[in-house]
């Protein structure tokens, strides 16, 4: 009725939200009551002329006693009922229900499914079958907590817990962890995607991915990662970028902007990945690199730390073949979709450090950034049409916003085409 | 100087326990329990203001998504930090031994016609108890704790931040607390005047010997368990870490067992303080005495079977948290009868607005919020959703800020006269009042929105939908801080340069603390007092 929560995704949702708009009411109807009571005897017992006037010698009344002890203990009876069946509801699995191995540890969720695929930081499921989460800690205490479903429960080291789910619309929802854990609590986070049955099942059943990673070696697989991610900003041959070079960088030592020192060892790395503006290098920007935290599994940061080890002056790396963009226009998309995928194409780079949900990463959000006025840092204002948005692809370094440092590499003159950039500005455009 | 005389100081004043002994000595070593109120009063004033500071620093962390103040909040430790210390200080330092050790220090002997309370050098002890407990907490914060004030494992068993010495500290508060406790319970059970019988006995009273059993009885089992925590980071006990065969969620059932009625030590004694305060103002017997009476005892009761409440999704089985949600609503039935009987009070009353009486009717409605809001998180489908959102950081804020901070603060204007011997500045008061309401509300009504749409607690980023109300409350908190700072420097100025002296009886009350001269002598009542009629005796007898 209320809608106070917002979406609802699964079936035992409305019951939550029923309970909750029942208590809602009351809460609102008792609250206006008592406080519309108390200010209604302190305007017309006021003391008018300042002093104190002759009152009834008033101790009590025993049926008023008896009324507000009686009616609060029932409505608390009816209330404790509504909150008791929505909890049954939402503990009750139904027979059958598919089982998903689920594993929180500092600071990344893990699923694992029953044919072996498995994945991090996204829990991929069909819509209307019910879902059962069962789940253990490697490390403190988590909590999975999927709002859209109205349901969360610990997730403990050294035992198991379990909720369930019968998702009822598709699409991507949020998944936070909520229970306190340490440094990274707040990137403890996941995606829940609801998907089409027969989708589901073609994804489920994929299991390239994971073929490829189990045959490759850890540095091809590091190479593979730097290729998609890192390429933009650290380079194989010495040549400084956004960040250091990752030549001859396993064991370097050298000085941090903090005065520090430190030593390029496999802990550091890791650190540096998931948490990079703990130990900045001296002379590099402090925000200069989003972090990998929940994106990146663990085989995954030891697949770079390994490759990172291999570089020795010839190793050369292109950037992530652009496949999607050829299959965009093959099939015969609009600009705006073309635009689309060139965005989210692993090989450009772009959502590594621009979100479209208007989430502050490196570089500004994409969401509304069409038509807005934006402030650079020399204090002049711009506003963001088809010229500006070319000039900051082609020359980044030409206008910077207020707030962000110049760490956008100059790396798309020649990569993208005018008509590139074109597609790429009519997608923006959808996103304001 | 020796006095010149027995009842005059050295300018002619009366003398009273203010000035009978000068020194900085006279106040450290004084046993009188009016002179140990302020002892506290001061020392928990140091840990509200650090304690403040921290929660605005969070917040002005929180006011954008995304590092906001990376220069003072440099990552994300640094945050959990401050969360931490805002916890730690304003419960275990400031709340807990607020109103117990602040307020009834000075009330009860007066209130109950005693020269003092009846141990007055275990008094004494246990403010250095808490001095040295505080000493500790202040120790441990050179490598600040990072595990939120409540300590659960094994995070707190394996983070490297200075846990021990902080769980030690927070143990050694415990048995402050203990022996106030069992102090107040030895003076209300012993040192009533003559003529004071148990149902005579202010509201006040009744709250504070509530208080004081939970603190003797709840208290013993969290020292218990703050040193299993330490026997587990120095020896590797093993009782909390799964790895040793040890069950974490045990930690969190000795832990809240204790805090859970904590709670209620925190605001028993403010339901007093408004329970003094409205009959005065109103010139009105409390209505209902003796159910305002029961209705403590009864909280005080239940609330040792309610613990499991903060663990709904903790693991605990499905049986547990359906009987602990059960017997939760209970709390909320006296809890109702409370403010029913208060506002009846006010029915056919002679009403004047003081300050104290500004903030008695602001604790109904932030009671109100406050008790409603409980029951969502009592509900267990609901808390499902709730738990660990803003709106468990709203819902207890409204209890123990809208509830037992602003009771200190009234009762802090309430009986300012008595404490300090001068009348406190009625304009200066209102308006900090009204600064304080606004901020308050403006704080905390958008975190119940954030807890509306998820947002989780102890978050140091955010996705950032939720940036707008996040930004308000920062607004609001900043207003708060502020109102805060006038309210209690106005107090401060006051009682060193106030002009307007406070005569004996500045509300025309019925307590026996009014009888006595403003401030009060040393052994407060110049001859024994006899209690002859009720506490609340105002009106005319046969005008009803």
């Amino acid at each position: 009725m209320l809608g106070l929560l917002g979406d609802q995704g699964s079936d035992f949702a409305h019951k939550v939200d029923y309970a909750h708009d029942i208590v809602t009411i009351i809460s609102v109807i008792c609250t206006v009551l008592i406080v519309g009571v108390m200010l209604y005897f302190a305007v017309i017992y006021r003391q008018k002329d300042g002093k104190d006037h002759e009152t009834p010698h008033i101790h009590g009344n025993n049926a008023l006693e008896v009324i507000w002890t009686t009616f609060p203990t029932i409505v608390c009876i009816w209330v404790a009922w509504l909150g008791y069946d929505s909890f049954v509801d939402m503990r009750t699995v139904p027979e059958g229900a598919m089982e998903i191995n689920v594993t929180g540890r500092k600071w990344a969720w893990d699923f694992q499914y029953k044919n072996g695929k498995r994945t991090t930081g996204e829990l991929v499921v069909p819509v209307g079958e019910p879902v059962k989460l069962i789940m253990r800690s490697q490390d403190v205490l988590h909590s999975f907590f999927v709002p859209v479903m109205r349901t969360k429960m610990d997730v403990i080291p050294g035992r198991y817990t379990y909720e369930w789910f019968r998702p009822i619309k598709t699409g991507d929802f949020q998944v936070f962890c909520t229970e306190y854990c340490g440094n990274e609590h707040s990137k403890m986070l996941a995606r829940l995607k609801v998907l089409p049955k027969a989708e589901f099942e073609r994804w489920l059943a994929d299991d390239s991915e994971a073929k490829k990673l189990a045959s490759m070696k850890p540095s091809d697989r590091g190479k593979e990662i730097y290729a998609g991610k890192c390429i933009a900003c650290h380079s194989l041959d010495g040549s400084p970028r956004v960040g250091p070079s990752w030549l001859k960088l396993f064991g370097r030592k050298g000085e941090l902007s903090d005065g520090g020192t430190y030593v390029a060892d496999e802990n550091y790395i890791r650190e540096s990945i998931l948490n990079p503006a703990a130990k900045v290098v001296k002379g590099y920007p402090a925000q200069g690199m989003p972090s990998f935290q929940g994106q990146l599994s663990d085989d995954d940061i030891t697949g770079v730390i390994e490759f990172i080890k291999t570089i020795d002056g010839t190793t050369k790396v292109d950037v992530a073949a652009p496949a999607p963009k050829k299959s965009a226009a093959a099939a015969g998309a609009t600009p705006a979709e073309r635009g689309k995928a060139l965005i989210n194409d692993a090989g450009n780079l772009c959502a590594t450090c621009h979100s479209i949900d208007g989430s502050k990463l490196v570089g500004p959000s994409f969401k509304g950034l069409w038509g807005r006025k934006e402030k650079m840092s020399d204090g002049t204002e711009v506003t963001v049409d088809a010229d500006y948005i070319k000039e900051s692809i082609y020359k980044p370094q030409a206008k910077i916003v207020e707030g962000y440092g110049p760490v956008m590499p100059a790396m798309y003159e020649g990569k993208l085409s005018e008509q590139d950039v074109n597609d790429i500005i009519e997608y923006l455009k959808t996103l304001s | 100087m020796a006095a010149h005389s027995s009842s005059h100081a050295a300018g002619g004043e009366e003398l009273n326990y203010l000035n009978w002994k000068t020194g900085l000595w006279s106040w450290l070593s004084s046993t009188d329990h009016k002179r140990i109120c302020f002892l506290y009063l001061y020392s928990i004033m140091v840990f509200f203001i650090l304690g403040g500071i921290a929660a605005l620093i969070m917040r002005t962390e929180l006011a954008t998504a995304g590092p906001t103040i990376p220069s003072i909040v440099k990552d994300p430790h640094t945050y959990n930090v401050f969360f931490t210390m805002h916890g730690v200080f304003m419960i275990f330092l400031f709340v807990v031994p607020g109103i117990p050790a602040t307020l009834g220090n000075f009330l009860i002997p007066l209130m109950i016609g005693a020269k003092d309370v009846a141990f007055p050098r275990l008094n004494l002890f246990s403010w250095y108890l808490y001095v040295f407990g505080a000493l500790c907490g202040g120790i441990a914060m050179m490598n600040p704790v990072d595990t939120g004030w409540t300590f659960y494992a094994p995070y707190s068993t394996t983070t490297s931040t200075n846990v021990s010495l902080m769980v030690f500290a927070a143990f050694i508060l415990g048995f402050s607390s203990i022996l106030t406790g069992l102090n107040f319970l030895v003076t209300i059970h012993q040192l009533r005047a003559p003529g004071m019988t148990w149902m005579r006995l202010p509201v006040f009273i009744w709250a504070s010997y509530a208080t004081a059993v939970i603190q003797t009885v709840a208290t013993p089992v969290v020292g218990m368990t703050l040193l299993l925590v330490i026997a587990e980071r120095v020896f590797g006990a093993g009782i909390f870490d799964p790895t040793k065969g040890g069950d974490p969620v045990l930690m969190e059932h000795l832990f809240w067992f204790y805090s859970h009625p904590v709670v209620y030590i925190m605001v028993l004694p403010a339901f007093g303080v408004v329970g003094e305060i409205i009959p005065v103002f109103s010139r009105k017997p409390l209505f209902g005495y003796q159910m305002v009476v029961y209705s403590s005892v009864a909280i005080a009761a239940v609330g040792f079977i309610v613990w499991a409440h903060h663990m709904f999704v903790a693991g605990i089985s499905d049986f547990s948290a359906k009987f602990f949600s059960i017997v939760t609503f209970l709390v909320a039935v006296p809890t109702a009868i409370k403010v029913f009987n208060w506002v009846s009070t006010m029915y056919k009353g002679s009403i004047s607005f003081k300050t104290p009486m500004l903030y008695a009717m602001s604790f109904v409605f932030l009671f109100m919020v406050a008790g409603t809001t409980g029951i969502y998180l009592a509900m267990l489908g609901v808390d499902v959703y709730y738990h660990d959102t803003y709106f468990v950081v709203a819902h207890f804020h409204y209890t123990i800020q809208g509830g037992a901070v602003i009771g200190l603060i009234a009762a802090l204007h309430m009986w300012f006269p008595k404490m300090s011997g001068k009348m406190y500045n009625e304009t200066a008061s209102k308006t900090a009042f009204a600064m304080l309401f606004i901020g308050f509300n403006l704080t905390f009504i958008p975190q119940f929105i954030l807890g509306m749409d998820g947002m989780p607690r102890r978050y140091y980023d955010y996705p950032v939908e939720y940036q707008t109300l996040h930004t308000l409350s920062t607004i609001g908190a900043y207003l708060n801080g502020l109102g805060y700072m006038f309210a209690l420097l106005n107090l401060a100025w006051t009682a060193k340069y106030g002009k307007v002296k406070a005569p004996r009886n500045p509300y025309n009350s019925k307590g026996l603390e009014w009888q006595t001269a403003s401030p009060p002598p040393h052994e407060n009542f110049d001859t024994q007092p006899v209690v002859t009629e009720d506490p609340y005796n105002y009106g005319t007898p046969h005008h009803a």
